[in-house]
């Protein structure tokens, strides 16, 4: 006789629902906690910069590293896609550095910044600046383990640029509003920007600076705490 | 772009839960609960999901999205509502945080999470062999 196969498959009330909480943010925020928690064991201040591209961010971090650099054990990751310009830019204040570079991601989250602060000699720093992929929209979505989150937007990105990207400046610490020393001839009106970041985020410190020429450099210093 | 990253937190998440619990048989729906403030595109979120579901257990689930509302509340009024969409001038789903009611800084409650809630599993069909 034959053998003889028979195959039942699953019927309707096979199917069975389980019930979860799982946190999908969760490693993310769990890798930020333990990189803050890192930072305090060394004493250390991380500050988060970010913003769109070209609004100004490593000049921001490199005239305020010439600021601070004689009182304070400082060092910067730069974050970006691809290339080492802006760490060399800040390298040449003198500062140690660290560049990550994304590849295919564009914004940079707590387990790069875990890989960068282990090639960092913490104990030696008192100050880290965390500088972004140049992006208004998702590093707002990474925590990395920082203090403080300080956005750059500058006047060249025209006058809705706090409007259409209101996410950033929703957990934003300060806000500098750059290159003001261009207002006039882009036809922006800066305080038409402050007063819609002030709108979104009344918490925000926002300072007009113009990096070139050392302007509001110290102001925004002080909107971080850092003296 | 970010949602990308999401979507590969979510695929690992699963896969993690069916190794752990040695889950057998295949995964029909992921129910997950995301918050209104945050940045995430429901539509590149399930494009994602698709795309990274390649292992036999999850290949075919569908992504089923819950929006979970944000609540405003002002410390010092009281004044408390729902955030809508239609509140603001904009069509982007973000509040401004001054209350309507009398300028104060507002609270937010919720709105930010993406939670895996639920998932719905058919088990392994069940083969009996008359030899």
């Amino acid at each position: 006789m034959a053998k003889q196969t028979e195959i039942v498959t699953s019927s309707e009330d096979e199917v069975f629902d389980i019930e979860l909480e799982a946190d999908i943010l969760k490693a993310n925020r769990e890798l930020a906690l333990e990189n803050h928690a890192k930072l305090k064991e060394n004493g250390i201040t991380a500050i988060d910069v970010m913003g769109s591209v070209g609004s100004g961010k490593t000049s921001l971090i490199k005239a305020i590293v010439s600021l601070l650099k004689a009182t304070h054990r400082i060092a910067v990751i730069e974050g970006d896609v691809t290339t080492t310009i802006d760490a060399d830019i800040i390298a040449s204040e003198g500062v140690p550095t660290v560049q990550v570079n994304t590849g295919k991601e564009c914004h940079l989250d707590a387990n790069l910044i875990k890989k960068a602060l282990a090639l960092m000699q913490l104990s030696k720093l008192d100050l880290i600046f965390i500088e972004n992929v140049g992006n208004l929209i998702c590093p707002a979505e990474f925590p990395l383990g920082s203090d403080k989150r300080l956005v750059v937007i500058s006047v060249t990105e025209g006058p809705y640029m706090v409007v259409k990207h209101p996410m950033m400046f929703h957990e934003a610490n300060s806000v500098a509003i750059n290159k003001v020393d261009l207002a006039n001839a882009m036809e922006v009106n800066p305080s038409n920007l402050k007063n819609d970041i002030s709108r979104l985020n009344p918490k925000a410190t926002v300072v007009s600076t113009d990096c070139r020429h050392m302007v509001g450099i110290r102001e925004v210093i002080r909107s971080l705490g850092l003296t | 772009m970010h949602e990308f990253s999401i979507a590969s937190s979510l695929v690992d998440t699963l896969l993690e839960y069916a190794q752990k619990n040695q889950t057998q048989g295949k995964l029909l729906e992921v129910h997950l609960k995301v918050g209104k403030l945050r940045a995430i595109s429901i539509e590149q979120l399930k494009f994602s999901y698709k795309v990274l579901a390649k292992d036999p257990f999850l290949s075919g689930s569908r992504l089923i999205i819950e929006e979970t509302p944000a609540l405003l509340r002002c410390p010092k009024c009281g004044f408390s509502k729902n955030f809508e969409v239609a509140d603001d001038s904009y069509h982007f789903a973000l509040p401004t945080l001054s209350c309507p009611e009398c300028g104060t800084t507002v609270d937010l409650e919720g709105g930010d999470e993406v939670v895996l809630t639920k998932v719905r599993i058919k088990a392994p069909s069940k083969k009996i062999l008359d030899l």
